[in-house]
């Protein structure tokens, strides 16, 4: 093990450093990955108001937005997207479901880290902006890897609930 | 379509947390492949070693091993026999019979059927028997929670290393472990804001694992740590760091002489203080 512990000057850093998105899989390349092999069609529904409060009473979560975005697999079984509010932004990701009801796989899709509480005031974000290229950083490249409070996953459980409960209101009988 | 050197990189929800998994230097087949593999046994030492789940080798322990020996799956014997050898190398700092007073704080749930907890039992009292047998001296819980998601980042690292990727990372909420011959930059969240620096640790073939002050518990006495603190630990195993954040944490810098046993150092922040570092030579 190599490991070095520096406190970077802050002056001294690029601007992408204090938040940093990372794309996982894009919408295709997570259909290829559960489904491989089929072909998938977009079924997008905008679900009733009795299928919002059937939904909403299965799971015990709340329905933000009205679309399910789901496509139908030519080998069975459904994929759907959709986000959850995480630590700072909104997190994308993909359920599998196959023909029974049974989840497949999930994905996190992409997600967007910050650093500190800060990161919501415009005046701290300011200071890096336009900042380029310290001896530290390497240019135009962003910390990927941040390590400190546990992210809990809650909030992915919850809308993995609210879509097996919109699978089976809205989609398992079509 | 791709190129053989990309770099491939999914997460997952997994461990009560996100995981991320990234490999450099296969196919994009071979790439997922590997991937593939390492999420799956990550859910596997989590059905293993859940406190919550009643199938778990955890709960099986806590409801029988103090009337029989108890045979449990090798990797969660791997995990107690670490967690002894934490355990003994802190007096007990780490101890994984903490979990009745994490059920009392309700941090954990009450688990189904289990006897009640004898107050006086500790880590001494688990015998880690031939065979992956398992047997408790006096009826008491315990709780992988302190060192299992470093065990399970250090089994998906293996799993991905068979592979033979250049350069590979795992991590589970911030229990990270790197290996290849490229240098990770790691930041270090410790919920504070200082306006003028960012503490960064550049690892390579090697773990960090960070903890911060609320939701630990002094097992001694049950009382929770006085001091808001945030540790980050580097030691050449996820297992060992995860679990050496509990001693930094419990003793700050009295605990380099723990650290050291495992080739291990840290830094830890106080809001009084700000960054000190322990231990290691690095």
């Amino acid at each position: 093990m190599r490991a070095i512990f520096h406190l970077l000057p802050i002056a001294a850093l690029t601007i992408s450093v204090p938040a940093h998105a990372t794309v996982y899989l894009t919408v295709e390349q997570a259909q290829a990955l559960m489904f491989p092999g089929a072909s998938l069609t977009p079924t997008f529904l905008t679900l009733t108001d009795a299928q919002v409060s059937a939904i909403e009473n299965a799971s015990s979560t709340s329905v933000r937005d009205r679309t399910l975005r789901a496509w139908r697999a030519s080998t069975g079984g459904w994929f759907i997207t959709d986000e959850v509010i995480g630590k700072h932004d909104y997190i994308p990701f993909a359920v599998a479901i196959d023909a029974n009801g049974t989840v497949k796989g999930v994905e996190i899709l992409e997600y967007r880290e910050a650093y500190g509480g800060e990161v919501r005031n415009p005046q701290w974000l300011a200071q890096f902006t336009g900042k380029k290229n310290g001896d530290d950083i390497r240019d135009g490249e962003s910390i990927r890897n941040i390590s400190g409070a546990t992210l809990s996953s809650k909030h992915l459980t919850d809308g993995l609930r609210r879509l097996l409960a919109s699978y089976a209101v809205a989609l398992a009988n079509r | 379509m791709p190129s053989p050197s990309q770099t491939v990189e999914r997460a997952k929800p997994l461990l009560g947390t996100r995981v991320a998994v990234r490999v450099n230097g296969l196919s994009a087949e071979a790439a997922h492949k590997a991937i593939d593999a390492a999420f799956a046994e990550i859910a596997t030492v989590h059905a293993l070693m859940s406190f919550h789940e009643t199938a778990s080798d955890v709960s099986r322990l806590n409801r029988q091993a103090h009337l029989e020996p108890v045979l449990v799956d090798e990797r969660t014997y791997e995990v107690l026999r670490r967690a002894q050898i934490a355990s003994a190398a802190s007096d007990g700092i780490f101890d994984i019979t903490v979990a009745p007073h994490l059920v009392s704080r309700t941090l954990l749930p009450q688990p189904k059927d289990a006897s009640t907890p004898d107050g006086t039992a500790d880590w001494r009292d688990i015998a880690l028997l031939p065979g992956n047998r398992v047997f408790f001296g006096r009826p008491l819980w315990i709780d992988l929670g302190g060192i299992a998601k470093g065990y399970a980042v250090d089994r998906a690292a293996e799993i991905l290393l068979a592979f033979a990727p250049s350069q590979i990372f795992v991590n589970a909420g911030g229990d990270l472990r790197v290996a290849g011959c490229e240098d990770e930059r790691v930041l270090l969240d410790a919920g504070h804001d200082d306006r003028n620096a960012l503490p960064t640790v550049d690892i390579s073939n090697g773990s960090l694992a960070s903890s911060n002050g609320r939701a630990h518990i002094d097992t001694r006495n049950g009382a929770g740590c006085s001091a808001r603190r945030f540790v980050s630990v580097m030691a050449p195993s996820c297992t060992d760091a995860d679990a050496l954040t509990k001693i930094v944490m419990a003793r700050g810098a009295d605990s380099a002489p723990s650290l050291s046993r495992f080739g291990a150092w840290a830094v830890l922040y106080e809001e009084d203080s700000g960054w000190q570092k322990i231990a290691g030579s690095a």
